[in-house]
């Protein structure tokens, strides 16, 4: 009684049913994933065209936290190309069964509710990704390496300078191979700087089981990084790594979302190109008529989107899609997004404007900052649909809304 | 609600006078707004009144047209009841002849609109772009009992070929004729978009097609003033007719005015276009653009002023765009400046190279030119 389910030789899980704390009022309506990023994308765009690209059209997307927008955004899946008679794209909440019915407890618990969807395709692989990384791979070609390595698992691994690898979680390899022996969360001590993604192929089978008996255990916290992975590492089963070269960003802090924003600015510094016909990154449109500078208006080293008004000063800014700059506005190092209006008089610096904010006449909201480190950026943050008053003050790093 | 009406849109029309900026492509096709085709406007218009059987009858040239189209999918046309159908412009299946005007044109989908279920159809150009509200011209149609409603417009001092429509006070149409020199001033036109019952249509093309006319103005809404209700809807919203090159170029220009703006994009329907998934526009350091439109894809290093830059044109740096419409994958190499020019889709200006054309009359570089 299978639907439009023929067999999958690998297809994507999603997980995008987190809150994202700390993104703060950003994520106080909408999943992580859904958050706007790059003047007209959201973040779920680069896994989606990613998996579009490396070949994958049939993903399900893990929701729970404020799912609506997200669903509304992913749609019938159209943009991305997966709107499809056999695959595509699925939604995939939490449910209730005959008996019982629960949240999504955890990672692999929000997986192993999905067993039933994911052996509707009999795959042989799957691949798990997460809603808030910004990044272009080729899953494809991880897909050769983990059949090549005949690996249970593999784990996309940066290579990230020494100092910062205590931030993330690490892989240690088996002396020149790429065979993972040990996996650290955070270690204060690194023994290398390979830095999982979290981006994972798992032979189907393997992780089936695993996960089955992951959910058995009543002490687990039914979490990849915690149970599933380790436990794994502890069998012995093959897990490989598989080094990526190239751009990626975790975005799951103000600062990060602000730096991998910047990162599409400084495209030649940073490596992050969107402009590549080869890997496009697509996403929902708007309809939105090209956006206008008016006779008043001055733009520097920015990015504007289509449906926008500039009458203003931009400068080093990132300008999401019909959003409205007026007279006399200064806006510096700033991340507009979408349908935000910033009046007459005002100065923005080095701030996230939410969706749908107005920032009042002659208001001022952050700084201009000196050089800081990575990851350390002091940003003002004005929530969606926030309305802040003609002549208000927001300092550095405040939050607002 | 199911809509009641239909649509025929002509794919080609006045193209001759289009010159160099339809040579590869219908009037239908032409590049507008810095991201639209012409007929977004009419199949916008048409879909946000749920008009949504909509056979478009083509004439020559119309590759870009299908490309542009596709299967109606960013007009919500993919429908398994209505959606777009394309006619090609032969008179009958066998023959070779392509239609000679819009009776013959009209007759080819005789077929079309006899299958359809719809009781109104609306016949439009497709040389226009506008916002209008379709439901209210069906409403005016029913509500004054007409027979054909023809949508007009005010133009000042009207050329040669537009056709002047006078109307009595109930806005019954009692005279039309191609505008003479005398005619000073502003004038009713027709925009050629009508609203006319199926089977009156089909009986009048069906007549006159006996009779081997071909133009339908002349020969079918004239001679009918008398036994018809032809009735004048005046649309008072922005219009603009593209039908020569000083006019495309007057109207694009149009668009940096703010009123025009709002009233072509955002006043009754949303305007929608084939979607291809470009980066946002960026701007170098040294950049300099002021009251111009920019759409998505471009990368501007030099100073654009009045201009209109399509998707993914290039400015380089030290390069000046004056008053000037820049189309799809245009570059504009270091140095190079434009004035009163427009190029058309994938043209390059090399270094320092210097075009100039005059506000009457803009220079045209034909698609493809690399000068």
């Amino acid at each position: 009684m299978s639907i439009n389910s023929k067999k999958k030789e690998c297809l994507a899980m999603l997980l995008a049913g987190g809150q994202g704390t700390r993104l703060g009022v950003l994520t106080n309506e909408v999943a992580k994933p859904a958050v706007p990023f790059g003047a007209k994308y959201r973040i779920i765009d680069f896994p989606l065209s990613n998996c579009v690209n490396s070949g994958i059209d049939t993903i399900g997307v893990l929701t729970q936290y404020r799912p609506f927008e997200l669903h509304q955004y992913i749609g019938n899946g159209q943009p991305w190309d997966l709107d499809r008679l056999n695959g595509g794209i699925y939604i995939l909440p939490p449910f209730m069964r005959a008996s019982s019915g629960e949240w999504y407890k955890g990672t692999a618990n929000a997986i192993y509710q999905n067993i039933d969807f994911i052996d509707n395709y009999d795959p042989e692989y799957v691949v798990l990704l997460s809603g808030d990384h910004i990044y272009k791979m080729d899953y494809a070609d991880m897909l050769r390496e983990h059949k090549a390595n005949r690996a249970d698992c593999t784990i996309a691994v940066l290579e990230v300078p020494m100092e910062e690898a205590s931030r993330f979680g690490i892989l240690n390899l088996k002396g020149n191979t790429n065979q993972i022996v040990e996996f650290e969360e955070k270690p204060k001590n690194p023994k290398s700087n390979k830095a999982s993604m979290g981006i994972y192929i798992f032979t189907w089978e393997v992780l089936r089981r695993y996960l089955i008996a992951d959910e058995a255990n009543p002490a687990s916290e039914n979490d990849f990084g915690k149970n599933i992975i380790p436990n794994m590492l502890n069998d012995k089963q093959r897990m490989f790594a598989y080094k990526f070269q190239g751009y990626w960003k975790d975005v799951g802090t103000i600062s990060s979302l602000w730096e991998a924003n910047m990162d599409i600015l400084n495209n030649r510094e940073s490596g992050l190109n969107l402009d590549d016909d080869k890997w496009k990154i697509y996403a929902r449109n708007m309809a939105e008529p090209p956006h206008y500078v008016s006779p008043t208006g001055k733009v520097q080293h920015s990015l504007i989107s289509e449906g926008t008004v500039v009458h203003g000063t931009v400068k080093d800014s990132v300008i999401s899609h019909s959003v409205t700059i007026g007279k006399g506005a200064y806006v510096e190092g700033s991340i507009i997004m979408p349908g935000a209006v910033i009046e007459e008089g005002a100065d923005v610096r080095y701030s996230i404007i939410g969706w749908g904010a107005k920032i009042g006449k002659n208001a001022m909201v952050g700084e201009t900052l000196d050089q800081c480190r990575p990851g350390e950026w002091k940003i003002s943050v004005i929530a969606p649909k926030y309305e802040l008053t003609e002549g208000a003050t927001v300092g550095a790093n405040e939050m607002i809304g | 609600m199911k809509n009641n009406t239909m649509a025929i849109l002509f794919a080609a029309d006045a193209e001759n006078h289009l010159n160099d900026l339809t040579i590869h492509r219908t009037t239908a096709s032409l590049p507008f707004g810095g991201r639209y085709r012409l007929i977004d406007f009419a199949l916008s218009n048409l879909v946000s009144a749920n008009i949504t059987k909509i056979g478009i009858i083509t004439k020559n040239n119309y590759n870009s047209l299908m490309d542009h189209i596709r299967q109606g999918r960013d007009w919500d046309l993919n429908r398994k009841n209505g959606g777009i159908s394309v006619y090609p412009p032969y008179v009958f299946n066998s023959s070779h002849d392509v239609y000679k005007g819009k009776i013959e044109a009209l007759y080819t989908t005789r077929g079309f609109m006899l299958e359809a279920s719809e009781e109104y159809v609306v016949i439009a150009n497709t040389n226009i772009a506008f916002n209008i509200d379709f439901d209210e011209v069906e409403k005016f149609h029913i509500e004054k009992g007409a027979d054909v409603t023809v949508l007009t417009y005010k133009v000042e001092d009207p050329i040669v070929r537009k056709v002047v429509v006078s109307a009595d006070k109930n806005n019954r149409i009692t005279d039309m004729r191609l505008a003479v020199d005398a005619d000073k001033g502003a004038q009713l036109c027709t925009l050629n978009i009508y609203f006319i019952k199926k089977d009156l249509l089909i009986s009048l093309v069906d007549t006159a097609y006996a009779y081997g006319y071909d133009d339908f103005e002349r020969d079918i809404l004239q001679k009918s003033l008398d036994s018809l209700y032809v009735m004048n809807y005046e649309v008072k919203d922005y219009v603009a007719v593209i039908d020569r090159i000083p006019s495309y170029f007057k109207h694009s220009m149009e668009l940096l005015d703010p009123k025009v703006r709002e009233s072509l994009f955002y006043k009754h329907s949303t305007i929608l276009t084939k979607v291809k998934d470009s980066v946002p526009a960026r701007y170098g350091v040294d950049s300099s653009v002021k009251n111009s439109i920019i759409a998505d894809g471009c990368v501007i290093e030099g100073t654009v002023e009045n201009s209109i830059l399509f998707r993914s044109v290039k400015v380089g740096k030290g390069a000046v765009v004056r008053n000037s419409i820049v189309m799809e994958d245009g570059i504009i190499m270091e140095n190079a400046t434009l004035d009163y020019t427009i190029t058309d889709k994938d043209v390059i200006i090399k270094d320092g190279r210097h075009l100039s054309g005059h506000e009457s009359y803009p220079m045209v570089v034909v698609k493809g030119k690399v000068i």
